[in-house]
């Protein structure tokens, strides 16, 4: 008999025995190991709570890689933060100044803060988080920061190469990451000055955090909490079976009554829309990576307008996100910035038909899509695949464009095939953010490096100009006023009326089934996903019930 | 996942009946799977499109299969599916006999060294679960409706091949083989005209009881969706999508496919038992 | 000294067949878009500098021909390299390892419920052929075989987990318990349902094939003498059926680990059951070579030891067979 067979053998056999064994060991606390954590997992508890809020973050949980780029890290805390209401408030600073000139930001913190391994958190460390996160050109733009200098224990400076108006939201989102402690494992065993602090990890699975006995802020009111990585879908199932306290459910399934269970309908900025690749192929670009760029069919502004025209977002709202969403024109909808004479009037297939016509595209030999020359009014619209909302999205769009003689073949792939082609394909991303940073991302032509950031290519000078003078701008109320001019100016801008760059679509509201024993209190409006923006007040939750 | 490839012993009755039966049998599975083939063509893809002020509908007159979470027929993309289904089940049985003859055939006749890799070939198939050969070469294919098409086409011919090569082998070593071979005849000539009317019955029914096998993995590889894009009607991703409506209430998205393609298979284990006994001398004759 | 031969033989025939798999999966990699070498990279990509791209891919010799690189690649497996896998961010042999323990379980109880079960319906219907008994457990083995087992698996988790709420939804333990806490009863209350779907794929075959075998043992002459001996239906099935049922039985059984692994992959799916079968599926919808390639291997070596084990159970059962000898 070979070898192999004897380990096989003995391991069919080892767990026979194995189980036998085990359960003799476990005999004698049988009976406190099973109901405890089966009472527990039923029905929640101030002691621990179940989260099926979806949120891994693959790459680890490093600020300075990324980690946290929406806001509340949970395991870190930032400088300042937003409230309910999105005002800044302080959070590890007591106080903040910025020069005159806008390139020095002096910030004291406080002196009580350590990290959960019971390390005092000092102006080093945040000089360290600042200087790190600028070096790594992680997603966590930093990269105006010149330098940052801590001035004694409690004070940090922060030199930056040119006035960024945007710049507070790095202080609110970017999480302080202990000097001494910080290094290549750190994504997986982060240690921070947050509210909670990680046990374990299953990657792919769940995520074990407990508080933080060292958190300087008000003791969290529930002693662990437990992320469950799981489809959503399942979530909703776990909710109903009683295995989770706290869900994020698609809004198509947010319809659903759940016994026990409320349905928390959060505002958000999470938007979706058409991203159209501004070039032509026929230029023959490709990115760094060599990717192509560009479509010739969605380099026609006729047909970027006649979409933007054509789609009716508020069935979109009603059908797709059952009534939890609201349309959007812009990638900034119903933010301070933006500017509401972008708005158009849409499901208007008319309108669309005559832009079309006026742009030069017929039916030739009537098959009921429109052609220009050799061109055929035809694109591809690249979906997510486990995203059942942008899927819906992506299939409803294709409906309402055949009308109007635009053919869009929808296909569902994962992130890592959409990649490469979504330079050179209408991709239905989502974006939102609550940091102006984002939309200067979206459309700068600087911006289009080959990645997530403008990835359409569009480029329009002038734009490029207004923004900077937003981004520059000494101030956020300042700056206001380029955000929006722009948007749309009246005359020009990047929005539908203008150079039609995205074709937006809605802002979705986020959904939640909250047991009816937990308080999460008062949720801020939310940003894009990535994390759990829920938990942004996760210290003030409460289990009601006992 | 299994279709037995035991056949029930033959029912008891009035012989004259029983060849009728059959031949009613053999014709109404042949109907049913035709129809379901070509339903796509018949109905069109009106049933495809999102309708959304119709969805979440619950079977009823208008719609057989009710309606998804996007108001889209169930029944028109039911058969969409299982009409792909039969489709790549047809392409896999004419792969796998195209194959499985020419190799058994060329094992059996010529022996030797080509005998020996031949039947290495088909043990190394052998030696992987077949879910994972087919993962496996679904995503050297580079996935999507391509990789499956030729995951599932490609690895059905095995036990085809092996039936035909023992056939062969039998045939070879029969005194009339021998006979021609002492009377110069070429070995090609044999297999023609010997080999051939021998084996055709066997690989008749060989194929048919391959198709269940076929299409419950394209339900299997479609199900894990290896490349697809998940609004393609396919019966597998129809029933994994299924899946995200286990815990609304919505049976029928589960339900309703599920016995489509429960049924489609159970028609090709009938026509095969029935086609096997017409056949079949023993059960033939009366 | 026949074991040594056999030892020997089957060694050899793993060696061949092994072999074999790592051309066949080099060749068909090859072929694909995805260049396997280059994927193997790829888990350390991310975190190198492309000075250090360069090296590693001048060590894996990217610019050699096919063949060099073949020899290259397998003389890492051999070494016991079979890379990092992306996916997992964890040494594709521990993947294997951790996964293929928690599978093993459920694979375990599967295999012994299918083959108990199996053997009893057999028996039952080929005892009492042509009663209704029989007719049930035949339309029930002949509906389960043509089921797909994701489909069945489904069905059992809506009634079960969904609607009944007797068994959980998803994973190998209860969410928010630590690994080490983890009891046994937790973790078989999580192994139960996804077994027993498991089990139900290779029930339907045994059935058939222990009632057809029993006819056949009922209807031969040494057992009608019996019959008119006087003993019972029962005692003959006890004291000369058993012995000619189980050894079929036996050797269906091993074979079927083949198919069983096969369903562990979809099983596993549908209960979320972070076993080898999830692995599979993740491996392969996230392009992640070198597990895939990890997990082609170890199946095949799974596959094997099921086909030895059933030529070792031979003698076990009956003396008169020997090892080797053929």
């Amino acid at each position: 008999m070979s070898c192999k067979n004897q380990s096989f053998l003995g391991s069919l056999g080892a767990i026979l025995f194995g189980i036998v064994l085990a359960s003799c060991d476990s005999a004698p606390t049988e009976s406190a190991d099973v109901s405890e954590p089966n009472a527990s997992s039923q029905s929640g508890s101030e002691e621990q709570i179940i989260l099926a809020i979806g949120g891994e973050s693959e790459e680890g949980y490093d600020p300075t890689l990324g980690w946290g780029r929406y806001g509340s890290p949970l395991f870190q805390s930032t400088l300042l933060k937003r409230d309910a209401d999105l005002n800044i408030v302080n959070d590890l600073a007591t106080d903040y100044s910025v020069s005159e000139d806008g390139l020095t930001w002096t910030v004291t913190i406080r002196e009580d803060a350590v990290f959960s391994d019971g390390e005092p958190l000092t102006a080093t460390d945040v000089a360290y988080t600042f200087n790190q996160a600028a070096d790594s050109g992680g997603l966590t733009d930093v990269t105006v920061l010149a330098e940052a200098i801590a001035i004694d224990d409690t004070t940090v400076e922060l030199r930056l190469s040119q006035p960024q108006s945007t710049f507070v939201n790095r202080l609110i989102t970017l999480g302080i990451v202990p000097e001494h402690a910080h290094g290549p494992d750190y994504a997986r065993t982060p240690i921070g000055s947050g509210p909670y602090q990680l046990v374990q990890w299953d990657e792919g699975q769940q995520l074990i955090v407990d508080a933080n006995p060292n958190y300087y802020g008000t003791a969290p009111g529930i002693e662990r909490l437990v992320f469950l990585f799981v489809e959503e879908d399942a979530a909703f199932a776990a909710v109903k079976a009683g295995e989770a306290q706290v869900a994020s459910v698609p809004q198509s399934l947010a319809v659903q009554a759940v016994e026990g269970m409320t349905l928390y309908d959060v505002d958000s900025v999470d938007n979706r829309g058409l991203m159209f690749p501004y070039v032509p192929a026929s230029a023959g670009e490709t990115t760094p990576n060599g990717d192509p760029i560009g479509d010739d069919v969605t380099a026609d502004l006729a047909i970027r307008q006649a979409v933007n025209y054509a789609i009716d977002r508020q069935a979109l709202v009603e059908g797709v996100l059952e009534g939890y969403g609201s349309v959007a024109y812009g990638p900034v909808s119903g933010l301070a910035w933006e500017e509401p004479s972008a708005a158009i009037e849409d499901a208007q297939p008319e309108t669309a038909q005559e832009i079309l016509a006026a742009g030069g595209w017929t039916d030739g030999d009537g098959d009921g899509v429109l052609e220009k020359d050799s061109l055929t009014a035809e694109f591809t619209l690249l979906y997510p695949a486990n995203d059942s909302t942008r899927q819906a999205l992506a299939l409803s769009v294709a409906e309402m464009l055949k009308p109007i003689g635009i053919q869009a073949n929808v296909a569902g792939k994962s992130w890592d095939e959409i990649k490469p082609a979504m330079h050179s394909n209408v991709v239905l991303f989502g974006w939102g953010s609550h940091d102006q940073t984002e939309m200067y991302n979206l459309y700068h032509s600087q911006a289009a490096q080959g990645d997530f950031y403008n990835a359409g290519y569009y480029a329009n000078q002038a734009i490029d100009k207004t923004l900077d003078l937003a981004m520059g701008a000494s101030s956020e109320a300042e700056a206001i006023a380029f955000w929006q001019a722009a948007q749309w100016d009246g005359e020009m801008g990047f929005t539908a009326k203008g150079d039609a760059a995205w074709a937006w679509l809605v802002n979705l509201d986020h959904t939640y089934f909250v047991n009816d024993c937990l308080n999460i209190g008062q949720p801020q409006v939310e940003p894009h996903g990535h994390g759990w923006p829920i938990t942004a007040n996760i210290a003030k939750w409460e289990w009601t019930c006992n | 996942m299994t279709t037995s490839t035991l056949i029930a012993s033959p029912s008891q009755g009035n012989p004259g009946n029983r060849r009728q039966r059959t031949f009613w049998g053999i014709a109404l599975c042949i109907l049913l799977l035709l129809a379901i083939i070509l339903s796509p063509w018949i109905m069109g893809d009106a049933g495809l499109n999102p309708l959304l002020p119709q969805r979440n509908q619950s079977p009823s007159l208008a719609h057989f299969f009710g309606t998804d979470w996007l108001g889209r027929d169930m029944l028109s993309r039911s058969l969409h599916g299982m009409s792909l289904s039969l489709r790549i089940g047809l392409l896999a049985a004419t792969m796998s006999a195209l194959i499985g003859t020419g190799l058994g055939l060329a094992a059996g006749t010529l022996g030797g060294w080509i005998d020996a890799v031949i039947t290495w070939i088909i043990d190394v198939f052998f030696s992987l679960p077949h879910l994972v050969l087919l993962i496996l070469i679904a995503f050297a294919a580079g996935g999507g409706t391509t990789g499956v098409i030729i995951a599932v086409a490609f690895t059905h011919w095995t036990s085809l091949a092996r039936v035909i090569r023992a056939e062969t082998l039998q045939v070879n070593s029969s005194d009339y083989v021998k006979l021609s071979q002492r009377f110069g005849r070429s070995p090609l000539w044999i297999a023609y005209y010997h080999m051939v009317p021998h084996i055709i019955p066997q690989l008749f029914v060989g194929l048919i009881l391959l198709f269940p096998h076929a299409i419950l993995h394209e339900a299997a590889l479609s199900f894990i969706g290896i490349g697809l894009s998940p609004h393609i009607p396919a019966i597998g991703i129809i029933l994994a999508e299924s899946m995200r409506h286990l815990s609304t209430g919505y049976w029928w998205l589960g339900v309703m496919p599920g016995l489509l393609l429960l049924l489609s298979v159970k028609a090709f284990d009938w026509l095969g038992e029935n086609v096997r006994a017409l056949l079949d001398p023993k059960t033939s004759q009366g | 000294m026949p074991i040594l031969t056999f030892t020997a033989q089957k060694f050899l025939r793993l060696g061949l067949l092994l072999l074999a798999v790592a051309i066949f999966t080099f060749v068909l990699l090859s072929l694909s878009p995805i260049d396997p070498v280059q994927a193997y990279i790829g888990a350390d990509m991310m975190q190198i500098s492309p000075e250090q791209q360069q090296l590693i891919a001048e060590r894996w010799g990217l610019d050699q021909p096919m063949v060099v690189r073949f020899w290259d690649w397998l003389g890492q497996l051999l070494q016991g390299n079979l890379g990092t896998s992306i996916v997992y961010n964890q040494p594709v042999v521990e993947v294997i390892a951790t996964r293929f323990w928690l599978s093993l379980q459920m694979l375990a109880i599967a295999w012994l419920l299918s083959g108990i079960l199996g053997l009893g319906l057999g028996i039952l219907a080929g005892a009492l052929a042509g009663s209704w008994i029989d007719r049930i457990i035949r339309l029930y083995a002949y509906t389960l075989a043509s089921s797909p087992t994701f489909w069945v698996a489904l069905l059992l988790l809506i009634t079960f987990s969904v609607s009944l709420k007797v068994t959980p939804i998803c994973c190998a333990a209860p969410p928010g318990v630590l690994t080490a806490d983890v009891t046994i009863w937790q973790h078989l209350h999580h192994l139960l349902l996804p077994s027993i779907t498991l089990s139900i794929i290779g029930i339907a075959n045994i059935t058939l094939h222990t009632r057809q075998k029993l006819i056949d043992v009922l209807h031969s002459d040494y057992i009608l003498f019996a019959h008119a001996q006087g003993e019972t239906l029962w005692g003959v099935i006890r004291y000369h059926g058993f012995r000619n049922l189980i050894l079929p039985a036996l050797t269906l059984q091993f074979a079927s680990l083949s198919e069983l692994f096969g369903g562990s992959v979809l099983v596993e799916q549908v209960f979320a059951y972070p076993g080898l079968g999830e692995a599979t599926v993740q491996a392969a919808l996230r392009s992640d070579i070198p597990l895939l390639v990890g997990i082609v291997f170890f199946s095949a070596l799974f596959v094997y030891s099921g086909n030895t084990l059933a030529d070792l159970a031979y003698p076990i059962v009956d003396p008169r067979i020997r090892i080797g000898g053929h």
